[in-house]
This record gives C-alpha cells, structure tokens and sequence, in this order.
C-alpha cells in the first residue's frame, strides 16, 4: 500500500507542472514524437527533455528511439489505476446500500455508521 | 418482464458495476426510500453531508436534482440527471449523460447510467444496483483538456482511498 501511495505521489509530482499536462493532454490523442511535442512550447527541446523524463520516470509515458526520432506514447497500464477507481466507486455503492438497508429494516441511519470518506463528498 | 429487459442491456466489466443484495424489507419500502425526496435525503450520502433533494419527477425524461453540503448553509452539485425509466415500484433508472434541462452533459469525472432493480424474494427483495460508466477518454474526445481534469478527480479519489 504504501509502495502504492508513493507511485502515485511521483505520478501527482509529474502531473503538478503545466507543460507536462499539455504533454499528457496531448498524448491522450495518440503518440507523438518528442519533436511534434515540443513544438507548440516555446521551451528549448533539452528543457523539454527533462520533462518528458520525469513523465517517463514515473511511468505515466513510455519512450521508444526510432533512429533519430523519440516517439511517446501514454502508458495504458498507468490509467488503467481507473480499474481502482472502479473499485472505489463500488465501495460507496456498498456503502450507500448499508445505509438503505439499514434506513428501510429500522427507519433511519445511524449516524455514527461508517466514517465517510473524502471520495464520497 | 424487469428482470429480463435488464439482461438484454449489455454491460461491459471493465467500466460498470453491479451490486446485489436481499434486503429484508418489502419492495415497497425500498421504492419510497429511493423515490421520497425526504427519505432519499436520510441514506444516499452519508453523515455529516446532508442532501437536499430538489427534483425528482418520477417520469421518464423527468428532472432527477439532488444538491449536498457540508455545512448545511452552502451546498454544491451532486446529481443533475433524468430519469430514463420508471416502472412503479420495481425499477429506476437515471443518468447524468443529459442535464435534467435535455442538455447533453459531460459530467465529472464520467457519465454514468444507474439502474435499480427490485425483484421479488422469499425473505424480503432481491435489490440490484447497476451503474454504467463511460469511459474517460470517451470524454477526451469532446473536451481536449478534459481529460486530464477528469482524471485529477478520479486519481483524488483514489489518494484519498489508499491513504
């Protein structure tokens, strides 16, 4: 779990800057090479290097070097932590179906039932 | 005739989800806690948020709007849908894909369709949530940046869950 968390703070760190959301908007469109992506940025292309590195190195994207050109490409697998959300959202139906339950055998919810969570609000 | 028709709608595993359970209670109780704007108000979220219910037109195409809030003063967005298909006293179905005013909507972070089913059993009622969601980059498609606005919310939620 705690491995788990830190992915994902290294992918939040990642996602924290501008010009790599871009990249990951733009990515989210299909692969592009490292030229097409930089190009409506107006950043040198090694500063633009260290961004696609800091993506690449917590696994949101994944690289591949054809000759002289780097091509990228989303990692599916990373947002593919959606089947996670999945779960989540059954958790609260879960719960939400506790409380119905609860509410429609004896007439109200106990208040002091499950602790709510942020993901609920 | 419920039973079957729900069967007939595909789902796909990957995005959508389905609870099921016997209640001990008659279908009867569980209709109105779904259906009463008061009682809704009691069970859908859970405490300390309160939910206020400002439509719910039992119809199909009808307003479903429910509003939440922390504080009890302010209250912020919860669902604004329509209802798809009523059958009294046995199944309900609402999505957010289209605004209680017909407006086509691109709900955060997805759209979804929920489906309540209720069927007859021995001890109480065989109750059925199925919640279809649609898919983030479906969403991308319309919204350029979408995409990531969505996804912020879902990996928030998801922090919030493994933390």
């Amino acid at each position: 779990m705690v491995k788990y968390s830190d992915e994902l703070d290294a992918m939040f760190s990642a996602l924290a800057d501008p010009t790599r959301r871009s990249v990951i908007a733009r990515l989210g469109r299909g692969p592009a090479s490292v030229g097409e992506l930089a190009e409506p940025l107006s950043i040198s292309l090694p500063s633009f290097m260290k961004h696609v590195r800091s993506l690449e190195s917590c696994g949101l994207i994944r690289t591949e070097k054809s000759g002289r050109v780097r091509t990228c490409v989303l990692n599916q697998d990373r947002f593919h932590l959606l089947s996670g959300w999945l779960e989540e959202q059954r958790r609260i139906w879960e719960r939400a179906t506790d409380r119905l339950e609860q509410f429609v055998t004896t007439g109200s919810v106990d208040s002091d039932g499950p602790t709510p969570t942020k993901e609920e609000s | 005739m419920t039973t079957q028709l729900s069967r007939t709608r595909n789902q796909n595993p990957d995005l959508d989800l389905s609870i099921q359970r016997i209640i001990r209670a008659p279908k009867q109780a569980i209709w109105d806690a779904w259906t009463t704007p008061d009682q809704l108000a009691q069970w859908w979220i859970p405490a300390p948020l309160s939910l206020r219910v400002d439509s719910l037109e039992l119809a199909p195409g009808g307003a479903f709007v429910t509003r939440m809030s922390e504080d009890g003063t302010e209250w912020h967005p919860h669902v604004d849908a329509v209802f798809l298909v009523i059958e009294e006293g046995s199944r309900l179905v609402f999505t957010n894909a289209v605004s209680s005013s017909w407006h086509p909507s691109l709900p955060d972070p997805v759209a979804m369709t929920t489906e309540i089913i209720l069927g007859d059993h021995p001890d109480g009622t065989d109750y059925r949530a199925i919640v279809r969601h649609g898919s983030p980059e479906q969403r991308a498609r319309h919204e350029e940046l979408g995409f990531f606005d969505g996804w912020g919310t879902v990996t928030d939620q998801l922090a919030a869950a493994v933390e």
